[in-house]
């Protein structure tokens, strides 16, 4: 059975908001998966339901506004959608760690660290509180933060940016949870710092076989630290592949635009960055077409008038949304 | 944390002062005195006006200005009041019972309030929008609309008609007969308590929505934490804080301005002492009242400010 094989498995997920303006489909019917161990990319402009799509997996998505509409979220072989509230929390924090993108502010400022990292461990792997702190220090040590002992009584404010991203990966991986949901875990922090982190969150992935699901607007981190990406843009998958095949052969037009409009450490650039022109739709009147057409420099009359559907460009593993897809194929790249 | 404190306290000092001259002043610049205000309650404006000079004299109020402020400083430092200018007795003597019944309505106002505005307000920020939300606002809305005494007439109406028992009438201090003391306190506490709930409780369920959607309560969530945990955990003592202020500002209200509900119980507390003071421009005793209900606001402020930075970690040691 190839379903028992992935670990997590998302089926035509809807995510959509109801909100003045009118119904935002922040997640149009989507598909991706995860393999055990693996790391997965899911990457996209601001605002393309990157983070949407990890709180529905969470079930994080509040009523009455949010609503998963329609689609299934297989782990292990069982539909999240059809979990009750409470068999959904044993999910959470145990089975699936999931680390923010503001680590200023997704802490709680009036409770310590320890208490914010042995929370979980006396829920979930039921310790008692003074087990639950010696593994809490162990935690810290693991995500280099030394005198654990001592930082266990401290407060966030207490704690450098790059530090408390540490830290919430440590609540992440406190339970030893098989998959690790990291939403953007390093857009807030200095450049130098983000290096670190993604160092950490993969080595530590490494170490104990956890699986995780980056997400990211920065291909960058995609080359080094992801094994398959998929593209979204505005609330759909528009192209999927092994991250050095989507690299080396982008087969979307906007893939293509993203990689042009990052540095790219692989090659010297001496190419100027070329940032995509237009901006992301309105995700409340999505167009009956392509959604990138009005954007998009490959755009033929068919773009307008019918939404292509992700098919494979390039064997089984290679897939993208685009009827021109082809005539990228060969080095369209100039 | 202890020399935060001290320097909170000595912060008090210079506030106090300020004050008591503005207090002593513009009792000054109001016209009329005590003298006056006696004669005149007799119904003889025809006094002569060397009797009234000469009782001026007793008084000290032919005294320089900076003669009578400093002669009451003085007696504050050794804490002593004074005399009441219309009834010659020791100030302490009057205030002293008075003020051990209005501190202790205070404070059990303030306790029936706190315990009405939280638990109401973090219902009715649960549900949102819903029956119980709205039910939660009638209920606080009703509060403010009824003023206190008319609600204080109903309970002593409803207690005599329905179980055939009136509250006692007469104050028995809390160290003398703790049950008389309750028996008579309880009533007008929960009147007034439930009246100057309503603004705690709008306090309180703003800020838990506000709280409810920080990314510290997703994190929460993402954690598996059951929303009893969340609540009592994580969003409680960041929302809570407003809440106090709110109620300890309305402290220093109830501490001195509960006039009609003393009345409707017949109660002997300082709000009514406050006001007969005033209208008999007696000085002394209006100085004394006003300083007092100043240091238990200061002191009630202090103390909620020392709870701001025990609760919250951010704001020690500043
Ligand atoms: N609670 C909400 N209510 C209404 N609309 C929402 C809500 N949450 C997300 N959206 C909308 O859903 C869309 C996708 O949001 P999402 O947060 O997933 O974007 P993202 O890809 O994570 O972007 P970013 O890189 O900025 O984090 C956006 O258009 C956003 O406005
Ligand atoms: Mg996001």
């Amino acid at each position: 059975m190839a379903n028992m094989a992935k670990l997590l498995e998302v089926r035509g997920l809807r995510t959509s908001f109801a909100t003045a303006a009118g119904l935002v489909r922040a997640v149009d019917g989507v598909s991706w998966d995860v393999h055990p161990g693996e790391t997965v990319a899911l990457v996209g402009e601001s605002g393309c339901g990157k983070s949407v799509s990890a709180l529905s997996v969470m079930r994080l998505i509040d009523p009455p506004a949010g609503r998963i509409e329609d689609g299934a979220i297989l782990y292990k072989g069982q539909d999240l959608l059809s979990l009750s509230e409470q068999e959904m929390r044993q999910v959470r924090g145990r089975e699936i760690g999931m680390v923010f993108q503001e680590p200023m502010t997704s802490l709680n400022p009036v409770v310590t660290i320890g208490r914010q990292l042995t929370e979980g461990l006396e829920l979930h792997v039921k310790m008692d509180s003074a087990a639950a702190r010696t593994r809490a220090i162990e935690l810290l040590g693991m995500v280099g933060i030394p005198d654990g002992e001592r930082r266990l009584s401290q407060y966030p404010h207490q704690f450098s940016g790059g530090m408390r991203q540490r830290m919430m990966i440590a609540m992440a991986l406190a339970c030893r949870p098989s998959l690790i949901l990291a939403d953007e875990p390093t857009t807030a922090l200095d450049v130098t710092i983000q290096a670190q982190i993604l160092e950490l969150l993969r080595d530590l992935s490494r170490r104990f076989g956890v699986a995780m699901l980056i997400i990211t607007h920065n291909l960058g981190v995609v080359a080094r630290y992801a094994d398959r990406v998929n593209v979204m843009y505005a609330g759909r998958i528009i192209e999927r592949a092994a991250a050095a095949a989507l690299y080396a052969r982008p087969r979307h037009p906007y893939t293509l635009g993203l990689l042009r409009s990052v540095p790219r450490l692989d090659q010297p650039t001496r190419e100027r960055l070329l940032p995509i022109e237009g901006q992301p739709p309105d995700l409340t009147r999505l167009p009956p077409g392509c959604a990138f057409a009005p954007r998009c420099a490959f755009r033929v009359a068919r773009c307008d008038a019918e939404a292509p559907s992700l098919n494979e460009v390039d064997g089984a593993e290679h897939l993208a949304a685009c009827w021109e897809s082809s005539r990228l194929a060969g080095g369209a790249r100039a | 944390m202890a020399s935060y404190i001290i320097k909170r306290l000595l912060a008090m000092v210079p506030t106090l002062f300020g004050v008591a001259v503005l207090i002593f002043l513009l009792l000054r610049v109001v016209p009329g005195d005590v003298v006056e205000a006696r004669y005149i309650g007799q119904g003889s404006q025809f006094q002569s006006q060397e009797l009234m000079q000469l009782e001026r004299k007793k008084l000290g109020l032919d005294q320089p200005l900076w003669r009578q402020f400093t002669s009451w400083m003085g007696g504050l430092l050794r804490l002593d009041f004074g005399l009441s200018m219309w009834t010659g007795a020791p100030i302490i003597e009057e205030i002293r019972l008075r003020f051990a019944l209005s501190l202790q309505l205070a404070i059990m106002a303030s306790t029936v309030a706190t315990l009405l505005a939280i638990p109401l307000g973090i219902l009715a920020a649960m549900k949102q929008d819903t029956w119980i939300d709205y039910a939660v606002r009638v209920f606080s809305i009703a509060g403010l609309a009824m003023p206190s005494f008319w609600l204080g007439i109903l309970i002593i109406l409803v207690m005599l008609i329905v179980f055939r028992w009136l509250p006692p009438m007469v104050f028995t201090p809390l160290w003398v007969n703790p049950w008389e003391n309750l028996a008579q306190l309880i009533w007008p506490a929960l009147a007034v308590g439930y009246r100057y709930s309503a603004v705690g409780t709008r306090m309180m369920r703003s800020a838990m929505l506000e709280v409810l959607r920080e990314d510290y309560i997703r994190t929460a969530r993402a954690k598996g934490l059951a929303l009893k945990l969340i609540l009592t955990r994580h969003a409680l003592k960041n929302a809570i804080l407003p809440v106090l202020t709110i109620i300890s500002l309305e402290f220093a209200f109830l501490l001195g301005g509960l006039v009609v509900t003393e009345q409707v119980f017949n109660l002997n507390g300082l709000g009514m002492l406050f006001v007969e003071a005033i209208a008999r421009r007696d000085y002394t005793l209006t100085q004394a009242l006003v300083m007092l209900v100043a240091t238990t606001f200061l002191l009630v402020n202090f103390v909620v400010d020392v709870a701001y930075a025990w609760i919250d970690p951010r704001i020690r040691y500043r």
